[in-house]
């Protein structure tokens, strides 16, 4: 191995892999409650939640299990900006799971929301005010031909 | 202080609104803030102008550096990198002898009274030979430097708290940061090395807020070392049972049970290891069947052998694990307390590790 290869590689590419046994911290079901009570509070106040995974511990393997009971829905979307994010609707309603990747592909953020939309799927203000100035201007770049 | 906002600088560099909501996003889980904050973060950040960070390292190793500066950029580390003007690291910087120097003391005029500090590394009190840059004392260069500053980040456990330098007999007279600067706020990021999101967490708070965060009795922000390992330990639960691994191959150690019979510092040691991880998130020293070391406290390298266990203080454990779940945290906490004893009288006696601290046979160290 060359090492302009080897300074190029990342964990990903040398295969860590870390095998646990499967236990758990009953983080889960704090979870699904939270997860619960914003539905609720979803429906009647039409207020969202966001639950950040970064900001709890979980044991190997209940993450994936998380996933795995919530599933995926119709929905799935991806934004490019400072690197992708993944933002898909679970098999449950008002669930998404929206996960945020650095350039180089390290997730740098995963959070639950429970919304009818994730915020940063709408069309920025600030954004749609500069798309009608440059409309206009080539507006005004035709009626000049 | 730089005249761009940072929004303004991402907006230069064709970040979208989206990617800089994303960025705040990252930044306010990195900060340890619930989500509902992430709004008023960008809110700060549309207007909070790039602060300039000096970096000065004394007696270190470079870890801490290290730590930070290949945690996989472009991270959100590296995006808080680049948007902190860093204008005196010598490990880093271009500039060599007078010529960085002069830039040390250029930032400081330039930003006088509102740029940050950052210490890696103790200083030599017994002989100021020991550690010098550019002729300088390190004594003198902190001082010179902090006099201006509006804040200082110790970074690591040897300018926390002396760290390895300081161990007895403490050859150099090393002594931390915070013992010698009485006139400015002093944040300790204690680890040994710390978390790198760590050292980013306190910079991102210092960039969004104007301020520094809530820190503890010993100097350490809140959010990051507000509980202990044990507390936040996925291998909780096994403690709670009474399940311990008692060697580092045995069954208990295979199903994963807890490593307090081997030694784990967990439940004295305050820090952000157990949620936040190393290496991209990948795993942390209990999740690879390693106790935790304890090297975010004071004084960690004279507790004795890492492998001797710490005591519980009720002998009868299976009387305590009765009570397991509702009593957790108390139970923890006692043990922490009990230990913090224990510490003190092995850091005053300096308990050198022997090779029965390696014994296999760990079941009598509880009692």
């Amino acid at each position: 191995m060359n090492i302009e290869t080897f300074s190029s590689q990342t964990l990903a590419d040398i295969k860590v892999q870390v095998e646990s046994p499967e236990y758990e911290t009953g983080n889960l079901h704090s979870i699904l409650t939270e997860i619960k009570f914003s539905l609720q509070q979803l429906l009647e106040q039409k207020k969202s939640h966001t639950i950040d995974l970064r900001a709890m511990p979980w044991s190997p393997g209940e993450e994936r299990k998380l996933e795995k009971y919530l599933g995926k829905g119709e929905v799935r979307t991806e934004l490019d900006a400072l690197g992708k994010s993944i933002f898909y609707e679970t098999s449950y309603s008002g669930i998404w799971v929206v996960t945020h990747y650095s350039e180089d592909g390290v997730i740098i953020g995963k959070s639950i929301e429970v919304t009818y939309m994730p915020e940063m799927l709408f069309s920025q203000y600030e954004e749609v005010k500069d798309s009608l100035e440059r409309i206009k201007e080539i507006e005004r770049i035709e009626e000049i031909k | 202080m730089n005249k761009q906002t940072l929004f303004e600088l991402l907006q230069q560099q064709g970040v979208s609104r989206r990617g800089f909501l994303k960025y705040c996003t990252a930044l306010t889980s990195l900060m340890a803030l619930p989500a509902s904050m992430i709004s008023t973060v960008a809110q700060a950040l549309e207007s909070a102008r790039r602060p300039s960070v000096i970096w000065l390292s004394f007696q270190e190793c470079t870890g801490c550096a290290e730590s930070l500066l290949r945690s996989h950029s472009p991270t959100v580390e590296g995006l808080i990198f680049d948007h902190i003007s860093l204008d005196y690291q010598h490990t880093l910087q271009a500039a060599a002898g007078e010529a960085a120097e002069h830039a040390r003391e250029q930032a400081m005029k330039e930003n006088y009274g509102n740029y940050l500090v950052v210490v890696d590394g103790s200083i030599p009190l017994a002989d100021p030979g020991y550690s010098t840059i550019a002729g300088m004392s390190n004594l003198d260069m902190l001082n010179d430097t902090v006099a201006g500053a509006a804040a200082v980040i110790a970074v690591g456990t040897c300018s926390a708290y002396g760290g390895l330098p300081h161990a007895a007999p403490n050859p150099t007279g090393a002594v931390s940061v915070s013992s010698l600067i009485k006139d400015k706020p002093v944040i300790n990021v204690p680890g040994c090395p710390p978390i790198p999101t760590v050292i980013t967490g306190v910079l991102a708070h210092y960039l969004t807020f104007g301020s520094i965060p809530e820190l503890d009795r010993l100097g350490r922000p809140k959010v990051f070392y507000g509980q202990s390992i044990h507390d936040r330990c996925y291998r909780r639960p096994f403690y709670d049972k009474g399940l311990f691994a008692e060697t580092f191959d045995d069954e208990g150690a295979k199903k994963g049970w807890c490593l307090y019979r081997l030694g784990c510092k967990g439940p004295m040691t305050y820090n952000a290891c157990a949620t936040l991880k190393w290496n991209q998130q990948t795993s942390w020293p209990v999740e690879s069947g390693h106790g935790c070391l304890g090297c975010s406290e004071p004084d960690f390298w004279d507790a004795g052998s890492f492998y001797k266990a710490l005591s519980i203080p009720d002998g009868d454990y299976a009387r305590a694990a009765g009570y397991a779940v509702a009593s957790g945290v108390v139970l923890g906490a006692a043990a922490g307390f009990a230990n913090q004893k224990t510490k003190s009288a092995a850091v005053s006696q300096h308990t050198k590790v022997s090779v029965d601290d390696f014994s296999l046979n760990q079941k009598d160290t509880n009692k």
